[in-house]
Protein backbone atom coordinates (compact mmCIF):
# COMPACT_ATOMS: atom_id res chain seq x y z
CA UNK A 1 0.00 0.00 0.00
CA UNK A 2 1.34 3.45 -1.13
CA UNK A 3 1.92 6.66 1.43
CA UNK A 4 -0.15 8.68 -1.38
CA UNK A 5 -3.23 5.95 -0.97
CA UNK A 6 -2.60 5.68 3.30
CA UNK A 7 -3.04 9.78 3.35
CA UNK A 8 -6.14 9.33 0.86
CA UNK A 9 -7.73 7.04 2.92
CA UNK A 10 -7.20 8.65 6.35
CA UNK A 11 -8.36 12.10 4.63
CA UNK A 12 -11.54 10.71 3.55
CA UNK A 13 -11.56 9.39 7.40
CA UNK A 14 -10.73 13.13 8.61
CA UNK A 15 -13.63 14.49 6.13
CA UNK A 16 -16.11 12.82 8.07
CA UNK A 17 -15.10 12.68 12.13
CA UNK A 18 -14.64 16.01 14.14
CA UNK A 19 -10.63 16.67 13.87
CA UNK A 20 -9.99 15.07 17.68
CA UNK A 21 -11.91 11.66 16.52
CA UNK A 22 -10.34 11.74 12.96
CA UNK A 23 -6.78 12.22 15.16
CA UNK A 24 -7.31 8.96 17.75
CA UNK A 25 -9.10 7.05 14.62
CA UNK A 26 -6.33 7.33 12.00
CA UNK A 27 -3.74 6.30 15.06
CA UNK A 28 -5.95 3.45 15.63
CA UNK A 29 -5.55 2.12 12.58
CA UNK A 30 -2.31 2.94 11.87
CA UNK A 31 -1.56 1.21 15.12
CA UNK A 32 -3.19 -1.87 14.38
CA UNK A 33 -2.21 -1.68 10.59
CA UNK A 34 2.00 -1.70 11.77
CA UNK A 35 0.93 -4.36 14.61
CA UNK A 36 -0.34 -6.69 11.94
CA UNK A 37 2.46 -6.00 9.60
CA UNK A 38 4.43 -7.68 11.97
CA UNK A 39 2.56 -10.70 12.19
CA UNK A 40 0.86 -10.85 8.51
CA UNK A 41 1.76 -10.41 4.75
CA UNK A 42 1.44 -6.46 3.43
CA UNK A 43 -1.38 -8.42 1.14
CA UNK A 44 -3.32 -9.83 4.04
CA UNK A 45 -2.74 -6.67 5.42
CA UNK A 46 -3.50 -4.36 2.81
CA UNK A 47 -7.33 -6.00 2.51
CA UNK A 48 -7.93 -5.47 6.36
CA UNK A 49 -7.26 -2.57 5.98
CA UNK A 50 -9.76 -1.50 2.79
CA UNK A 51 -12.07 -3.83 4.51
CA UNK A 52 -12.21 -1.82 7.82
CA UNK A 53 -11.83 1.31 5.43
CA UNK A 54 -15.30 0.17 3.45
CA UNK A 55 -17.03 -0.51 6.32
CA UNK A 56 -15.99 2.53 8.57
CA UNK A 57 -17.04 5.03 6.35
CA UNK A 58 -21.22 4.46 5.88
CA UNK A 59 -21.20 4.52 9.75
CA UNK A 60 -19.13 7.42 10.34
CA UNK A 61 -21.23 9.27 7.55
CA UNK A 62 -24.47 8.13 9.02
CA UNK A 63 -22.87 9.58 12.42
CA UNK A 64 -21.90 13.02 10.60
CA UNK A 65 -25.26 13.48 9.19
CA UNK A 66 -26.55 12.91 12.73
CA UNK A 67 -24.46 15.89 13.75
CA UNK A 68 -26.26 17.77 11.20
CA UNK A 69 -22.61 18.50 9.90
CA UNK A 70 -23.57 17.13 6.26
CA UNK A 71 -27.26 18.40 6.81
CA UNK A 72 -26.14 22.12 7.10
CA UNK A 73 -23.60 21.87 3.84
CA UNK A 74 -26.47 19.80 1.80
CA UNK A 75 -29.09 22.82 2.48
CA UNK A 76 -26.70 25.32 1.55
CA UNK A 77 -24.73 23.98 -1.36
CA UNK A 78 -28.32 23.45 -2.96
CA UNK A 79 -30.52 26.90 -2.51
CA UNK A 80 -27.18 28.17 -3.53
CA UNK A 81 -27.63 26.45 -6.74
CA UNK A 82 -31.44 27.62 -7.03
CA UNK A 83 -30.14 31.07 -6.38
CA UNK A 84 -27.23 30.50 -8.79
CA UNK A 85 -30.13 29.68 -10.98
CA UNK A 86 -32.22 32.40 -10.54
CA UNK A 87 -30.04 34.98 -10.75
CA UNK A 88 -28.88 33.77 -14.28
CA UNK A 89 -32.45 34.05 -15.29
CA UNK A 90 -31.86 37.63 -13.63
CA UNK A 91 -28.73 38.63 -15.51
CA UNK A 92 -29.88 37.06 -18.95
CA UNK A 93 -33.51 38.82 -18.93
CA UNK A 94 -31.56 42.16 -18.19
CA UNK A 95 -28.31 41.85 -20.36
CA UNK A 96 -31.18 39.94 -23.34
CA UNK A 97 -32.36 43.48 -25.36
CA UNK A 98 -29.06 45.11 -25.48
CA UNK A 99 -27.93 43.08 -28.75
CA UNK A 100 -29.86 40.94 -31.31
CA UNK A 101 -26.25 39.05 -32.16
CA UNK A 102 -26.48 35.22 -31.07
CA UNK A 103 -22.76 35.49 -30.76
CA UNK A 104 -22.84 38.23 -28.08
CA UNK A 105 -25.97 36.05 -26.77
CA UNK A 106 -23.90 33.15 -26.20
CA UNK A 107 -21.19 35.04 -24.59
CA UNK A 108 -23.69 36.50 -22.45
CA UNK A 109 -25.47 32.93 -21.19
CA UNK A 110 -21.63 32.54 -20.40
CA UNK A 111 -20.58 35.17 -18.34
CA UNK A 112 -23.95 35.07 -16.54
CA UNK A 113 -23.66 31.64 -15.25
CA UNK A 114 -20.04 32.60 -13.99
CA UNK A 115 -21.26 35.40 -12.50
CA UNK A 116 -24.00 34.41 -10.47
CA UNK A 117 -22.41 30.87 -10.06
CA UNK A 118 -19.51 32.43 -8.12
CA UNK A 119 -21.17 34.77 -6.66
CA UNK A 120 -22.97 31.81 -5.04
CA UNK A 121 -19.89 29.71 -4.24
CA UNK A 122 -18.47 33.21 -2.36
CA UNK A 123 -21.80 33.31 -0.62
CA UNK A 124 -21.99 29.21 0.27
CA UNK A 125 -18.17 29.25 1.15
CA UNK A 126 -18.84 31.85 4.01
CA UNK A 127 -21.34 29.87 5.29
CA UNK A 128 -19.24 26.49 5.35
CA UNK A 129 -16.78 25.91 3.10
CA UNK A 130 -18.27 22.12 2.74
CA UNK A 131 -21.09 23.74 1.21
CA UNK A 132 -18.87 25.20 -1.45
CA UNK A 133 -17.73 22.09 -2.63
CA UNK A 134 -20.39 20.56 -3.05
CA UNK A 135 -22.23 23.20 -4.83
CA UNK A 136 -18.77 23.01 -6.74
CA UNK A 137 -20.25 19.32 -7.81
CA UNK A 138 -23.66 20.36 -8.21
CA UNK A 139 -23.07 22.40 -10.44
CA UNK A 140 -20.76 19.85 -12.71
CA UNK A 141 -23.64 17.64 -12.58
CA UNK A 142 -26.05 19.90 -13.85
CA UNK A 143 -24.36 21.08 -16.40
CA UNK A 144 -23.35 17.69 -17.35
CA UNK A 145 -27.29 16.44 -17.46
CA UNK A 146 -27.50 19.85 -19.79
CA UNK A 147 -25.07 18.77 -22.52
CA UNK A 148 -26.66 15.60 -22.72
CA UNK A 149 -30.11 17.55 -24.17
CA UNK A 150 -29.95 18.02 -27.76
CA UNK A 151 -28.43 21.06 -29.85
CA UNK A 152 -25.49 23.62 -28.89
CA UNK A 153 -22.14 23.18 -30.14
CA UNK A 154 -19.83 21.00 -28.36
CA UNK A 155 -17.23 23.42 -27.26
CA UNK A 156 -20.00 25.64 -26.25
CA UNK A 157 -20.84 23.25 -23.83
CA UNK A 158 -17.62 22.31 -22.74
CA UNK A 159 -16.78 26.11 -21.92
CA UNK A 160 -19.93 25.31 -19.76
CA UNK A 161 -18.73 22.54 -18.04
CA UNK A 162 -15.02 23.62 -17.02
CA UNK A 163 -16.34 27.09 -16.10
CA UNK A 164 -19.09 26.17 -13.77
CA UNK A 165 -16.78 24.34 -11.30
CA UNK A 166 -14.50 26.78 -11.79
CA UNK A 167 -16.36 29.89 -11.27
CA UNK A 168 -17.57 28.35 -7.69
CA UNK A 169 -14.22 27.47 -6.30
CA UNK A 170 -12.92 30.88 -7.61
CA UNK A 171 -15.79 32.49 -5.38
CA UNK A 172 -14.94 30.03 -2.36
CA UNK A 173 -11.81 30.85 -2.89
CA UNK A 174 -12.10 35.41 -2.66
CA UNK A 175 -14.35 34.08 0.18
CA UNK A 176 -11.79 32.49 1.85
CA UNK A 177 -9.00 35.15 1.44
CA UNK A 178 -11.60 38.20 2.77
CA UNK A 179 -11.91 36.17 5.91
CA UNK A 180 -8.08 35.79 6.27
CA UNK A 181 -7.63 39.26 5.59
CA UNK A 182 -10.33 40.31 8.31
CA UNK A 183 -8.01 37.87 10.84
CA UNK B 1 -36.68 3.86 34.08
CA UNK B 2 -37.45 5.60 31.87
CA UNK B 3 -38.22 5.28 27.96
CA UNK B 4 -34.84 5.37 25.82
CA UNK B 5 -32.61 4.29 28.59
CA UNK B 6 -31.88 0.69 27.59
CA UNK B 7 -28.90 0.39 25.53
CA UNK B 8 -28.76 -1.55 22.12
CA UNK B 9 -26.69 -4.77 21.84
CA UNK B 10 -23.48 -3.02 20.14
CA UNK B 11 -23.70 -0.40 23.14
CA UNK B 12 -23.66 -3.00 25.69
CA UNK B 13 -21.03 -4.61 24.09
CA UNK B 14 -18.28 -1.48 23.55
CA UNK B 15 -19.34 -0.49 27.10
CA UNK B 16 -18.70 -4.37 28.63
CA UNK B 17 -15.38 -4.35 26.84
CA UNK B 18 -14.49 -0.53 27.95
CA UNK B 19 -15.55 -2.11 31.58
CA UNK B 20 -12.93 -4.75 30.67
CA UNK B 21 -9.96 -2.79 29.44
CA UNK B 22 -9.95 -0.70 32.31
CA UNK B 23 -7.03 2.12 31.86
CA UNK B 24 -6.33 0.69 28.46
CA UNK B 25 -9.58 1.61 26.65
CA UNK B 26 -9.15 2.96 23.19
CA UNK B 27 -10.35 2.51 19.84
CA UNK B 28 -8.22 0.09 18.67
CA UNK B 29 -8.23 -1.74 21.92
CA UNK B 30 -11.76 -1.83 22.43
CA UNK B 31 -12.16 -3.29 18.48
CA UNK B 32 -9.75 -6.39 18.83
CA UNK B 33 -11.75 -6.78 22.39
CA UNK B 34 -15.35 -7.12 20.88
CA UNK B 35 -13.52 -9.30 17.76
CA UNK B 36 -11.50 -11.53 20.16
CA UNK B 37 -14.36 -12.50 22.61
CA UNK B 38 -17.42 -12.13 20.74
CA UNK B 39 -15.83 -13.22 17.29
CA UNK B 40 -17.44 -10.72 15.34
CA UNK B 41 -15.31 -8.60 13.10
CA UNK B 42 -16.45 -4.32 13.46
CA UNK B 43 -14.79 -1.47 11.87
CA UNK B 44 -13.23 1.16 13.90
CA UNK B 45 -16.01 3.52 13.03
CA UNK B 46 -18.58 1.70 14.49
CA UNK B 47 -16.94 1.33 17.42
CA UNK B 48 -15.95 5.27 17.47
CA UNK B 49 -19.58 6.09 16.41
CA UNK B 50 -20.98 4.33 19.12
CA UNK B 51 -18.67 5.91 21.92
CA UNK B 52 -19.98 8.91 20.47
CA UNK B 53 -23.16 8.20 21.13
CA UNK B 54 -22.53 6.88 24.61
CA UNK B 55 -20.34 9.83 24.82
CA UNK B 56 -23.12 12.16 24.32
CA UNK B 57 -25.48 10.59 26.79
CA UNK B 58 -23.42 10.86 29.46
CA UNK B 59 -22.33 7.15 29.95
CA UNK B 60 -18.59 7.30 29.00
CA UNK B 61 -16.39 9.80 28.62
CA UNK B 62 -12.47 10.30 27.09
CA UNK B 63 -9.81 12.10 27.59
CA UNK B 64 -6.78 12.38 25.21
CA UNK B 65 -3.27 10.63 25.70
CA UNK B 66 0.04 11.36 24.47
CA UNK B 67 0.93 11.10 20.52
CA UNK B 68 3.29 7.78 20.17
CA UNK B 69 5.32 7.28 17.28
CA UNK B 70 3.60 4.02 16.09
CA UNK B 71 0.47 6.15 15.65
CA UNK B 72 2.23 8.47 13.06
CA UNK B 73 2.55 11.09 15.78
CA UNK B 74 -1.04 10.93 16.28
CA UNK B 75 -2.98 10.73 20.26
CA UNK B 76 -5.00 7.74 21.63
CA UNK B 77 -8.34 8.66 23.30
CA UNK B 78 -9.40 6.90 26.02
CA UNK B 79 -12.62 5.91 27.32
CA UNK B 80 -14.36 5.15 30.94
CA UNK B 81 -17.59 4.00 32.35
CA UNK B 82 -19.41 7.00 33.93
CA UNK B 83 -21.72 6.53 36.89
CA UNK B 84 -24.46 7.17 34.76
CA UNK B 85 -23.60 4.28 32.32
CA UNK B 86 -23.04 1.84 35.16
CA UNK B 87 -26.67 2.60 36.14
CA UNK B 88 -27.38 2.26 31.79
CA UNK B 89 -25.74 -1.04 31.92
CA UNK B 90 -26.93 -2.83 34.64
CA UNK B 91 -30.76 -1.55 33.73
CA UNK B 92 -30.07 -3.23 30.09
CA UNK B 93 -28.66 -6.74 31.14
CA UNK B 94 -31.35 -7.21 34.32
CA UNK B 95 -33.85 -6.25 31.59
CA UNK B 96 -32.68 -9.05 29.75
CA UNK B 97 -31.88 -11.39 32.38
CA UNK B 98 -35.77 -11.10 33.25
CA UNK B 99 -37.01 -11.37 29.96
CA UNK B 100 -34.91 -14.02 29.58
CA UNK B 101 -35.84 -15.96 33.03
CA UNK B 102 -37.29 -19.14 32.83
CA UNK B 103 -37.23 -19.83 29.11
CA UNK B 104 -34.23 -21.69 28.69
CA UNK B 105 -35.83 -25.21 28.33
CA UNK B 106 -38.06 -23.31 25.28
CA UNK B 107 -34.45 -22.06 24.40
CA UNK B 108 -33.04 -25.42 24.13
CA UNK B 109 -35.77 -27.09 22.30
CA UNK B 110 -35.47 -24.50 18.98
Amino acid sequence: MSLSTLAASQWILSRLTPPAQAEALIGDLLEERRLRLQAGSHVSVAGWYWRQLASSVPVLLWASMRRGVWLVSVVTAVASLIAAVLMMHVLQSAMWPMTTSSFVHDVMMLLSFAAAVAACGYVAASIRLGAARLLAFLVFAAVCRETTLPGGALWYKGLFLVLGPLATIAGAALSGRRRRVRL
Amino acid sequence: MPRGDFLGSLEQIVMLAVMRLGADAYGMTVRREIEARTGREISIGAVYATLERLEAKGYVSSFTGEPTAERGGRAKRHFEIEAAGHQALNASQNALKNMSEGLSRRWKRA
